[in-house]
């Protein structure tokens, strides 16, 4: 019972630190008026939620794909051409936008799956800039000019306010709805078996685990959540064009997760929250004079990241004294033993149950 | 048949570029096993030294070339000798792959706080010069650049083949343990690469201002096409990639004459994505 009580405390502080946490950024937009500030925190929002998005394939089985935007783009453009030209509810769009993006990436990239290492990558530039000419030259998709959603009052149903404040929630659900899934894809089965890939391919294959079908299936849930985010990014921005699928926006996209640490779930969350803010605050304040410095600044903390914490922010801050402390006198985390202890009393009654 | 005869001209001329900078990605990809993200933006590096060279010191673009080749050695070498040999050891091809990337940023961003994003070019007294050979006519800069590529090509080739350090060089793309044990110092053959592979990128940058505008991102598409030149090529292989980049210089104007000069670039992407799992099926097969 003793080992039952204090993992207990310790899954009531987690419990409560995270619902802190959460709650004050619910709380944000009560206090922060100024659209501004608001609208780095949907860009936080969506970017950590495309980090997250690359982090299943790239952080958890080893397929760096540098062309995510694309899927994301594919996912803005089905949501502004169904809703314009077949008039249908935005949000019965978006469970489109994210079929189409899972059926593209798990069908027409399918015969890519073959290819490793720097070859994956390659063929994911390849294809994500082929489907952007492709975009560029077709009447249908409005060429270079891109498709526009329709304007209006707030409305719900139509996901279109004027406020940025109703994107600033649906994004924050949006990204603690994406970390859940992939936490819990970590904890399963599904999770190891991509951790396994990412170690080593072919003794992955030795154990019975199918490195194709897990592929797949990584992609696809990458690019339905890119897709997902292209369908918020079309409502919040009302536009879309092929700029948007651009290979710099991909890398973008990707810079938090590697910066915040590629091999954690959590590292797209920590990078993109220290990233975008720095990165918005130096755009908006230097860009006249400095074009291009907050790239240069992203590109700087990257190298040093790298050069110097390979793991990146988290793994240098689960390594350090700072979360000895914080799980010994704050979260009250039993030693490893007793936690081991627990998972086997748990799988025993689960097992005695059935 | 004359339109047609210009674009064969144009492409093989064209294809010269992509053939000078695949053969850098080339010896780095083979050597060290990483991609080179930044090869396109180590290109543009070496179209603004030679532009400032031509300014400031007044230098033809043709005289700078050595220069210039030396100039991007020495940053090659540093680049290689900071960042990335020290990561190296950690075996995460993400954390290279990123390396290289933020490299890239950082070049293509610090050209465009140093110069703007204006499009600067270089006209020299020859740079609108043109020899009609038959039915075709043929800028010189052009001429000229295809047969320092040559010259180049055959150079790399031979020093690769025959010289010392190129054989310890290929003894290290072969197996980095190995050659250490024979007694090769491996860390000295990297930098020796990369600083070569970047020294090819600066000639291409150098031999591009003549007929090509330079701006902060003028290199993405030839980095790219780099890679595309590396892996139809042929690992390690010279010849492979001065024949592969000519061949893709031939499919994009091709394929800008008979479909539509706008599709030209996707006709490229897509023919690589095929060239790539074809190759990989019959990697497979043969196992």
């Amino acid at each position: 019972m003793d080992v039952k009580k204090a993992v207990g405390t310790y899954h009531r502080n987690l419990a409560i630190v995270i619902g802190a946490l959460i709650l004050l950024f619910c709380l944000i937009p009560v206090f922060v008026k100024t659209p501004y500030i608001i609208n780095i925190f949907v860009l936080v929002f969506y970017i950590s939620t495309m980090s997250m998005a690359w982090n299943i394939l790239g952080g958890m089985t080893g397929q760096n794909s540098l062309g995510l935007a694309a899927y994301m783009g594919i996912g803005a453009y089905t949501v502004c051409l169904v809703v314009t030209k077949l008039g249908w509810n935005p949000w019965a769009v978006s469970i489109l936008a994210m079929l189409v993006t899972g059926l593209i990436a798990g069908v027409i990239f399918f015969p890519c799956f073959i290819l490793q290492g720097p070859y994956f990558t390659l063929v994911s530039i390849a294809f994500a800039e082929s489907m952007r000419q492709f975009i560029i030259n077709s009447e249908f998709f409005g060429r270079a000019s891109g498709v526009g959603l329709p304007f209006g009052g707030d409305s719900f149903a139509q996901f279109r306010f004027a406020s940025k404040v109703p994107y600033f929630y649906v994004g924050l659900i949006m990204m603690i709805a994406v970390y859940a899934i992939m936490k819990t894809i970590d904890r399963t089965k599904i999770g190891f078996a991509l951790k396994t890939i990412r170690e080593d391919e072919d003794a992955a294959a030795a154990i019975g685990i199918n490195p194709t079908k897990y592929k797949v299936i990584a992609v696809v849930i990458s690019a339905m959540v890119a897709g997902f985010v292209g369908f918020f990014y079309a409502s919040y921005i009302r536009y879309v064009d092929p700029d948007l699928m651009v290979q710099a926006k991909s890398t973008e996209f990707v810079l938090p997760a590697v910066v915040g640490g590629a091999a954690y779930v959590e590292g797209p969350l920590v990078g993109g929250l220290i990233m975008i803010p720095l990165s918005e605050f130096l755009r908006a304040n230097f860009a006249r004079v400095l074009p291009g410095i907050n790239m240069i600044m992203y590109a700087i903390v990257l190298l040093v990241v790298i050069r110097f914490r390979p793991s990146g922010i988290l793994g240098w801050y689960m390594d350090s004294d700072f979360k000895k402390f914080i799980d010994e006198k704050i979260l009250k985390k039993p030693p490893l033993d007793v936690l081991e202890e627990y998972q086997m009393m748990n799988y025993e009654s689960r097992k005695g149950g059935k | 048949m004359d339109v047609l005869l210009q674009a064969i001209v144009n492409g093989i001329l064209l294809g010269g570029f992509y053939a000078l900078m695949g053969m850098g990605q080339n010896i780095i990809f083979g050597v060290m096993k990483i991609v080179n993200f930044c090869h396109g933006e180590m290109l543009m590096v070496g179209m603004y030294l030679t532009y400032m060279l031509y300014t400031y010191a007044g230098i033809d673009p043709y005289l700078a070339l050595p220069l210039v080749a030396l100039i991007m050695f020495f940053l090659g070498a540093v680049i290689q000798h900071t960042l990335i040999t020290p990561s190296l050891k950690t075996k995460s091809f993400t954390n290279l792959l990123f390396l290289t990337v933020g490299l890239g940023l950082l070049l293509s961003n610090g050209a465009l706080v140093l110069f703007g994003s204006d499009y600067k070019s270089i006209r020299t007294s020859y740079s609108q010069t043109t020899i009609p050979i038959g039915p075709v006519s043929v800028a010189l800069p052009r001429l000229i650049s295809f047969c320092v590529l040559i010259v180049v090509t055959i150079a790399l080739f031979t020093f690769l083949k025959y010289s010392t350090v190129g054989k310890q060089i290929r003894a290290v793309s072969q197996n980095p343990v190995g050659a250490e044990v024979c007694g090769i110092n491996v860390k000295r053959i990297y930098l020796l690469t990369y600083g070569l592979g970047i020294a090819l990128a600066g000639i291409a940058g150098c031999l591009l201002t003549q007929f090509y505008s330079i701006f902060p991102t003028a290199g993405a598409g030839f980095g790219f096409r780099a890679l595309i030149v590396v892996v139809v090529g042929g690992l390690g292989s010279i010849p492979g990639a001065f024949f592969a980049g000519i061949l893709l210089g031939l499919l994009e104007q091709m394929s800008a004459l008979f479909i539509s000069p706008s599709y030209s670039d996707m006709i490229v992407f897509i023919t690589f994505i095929v060239i790539l799992v074809v190759r990989q099926l019959i990697i497979m097969r043969r196992k």
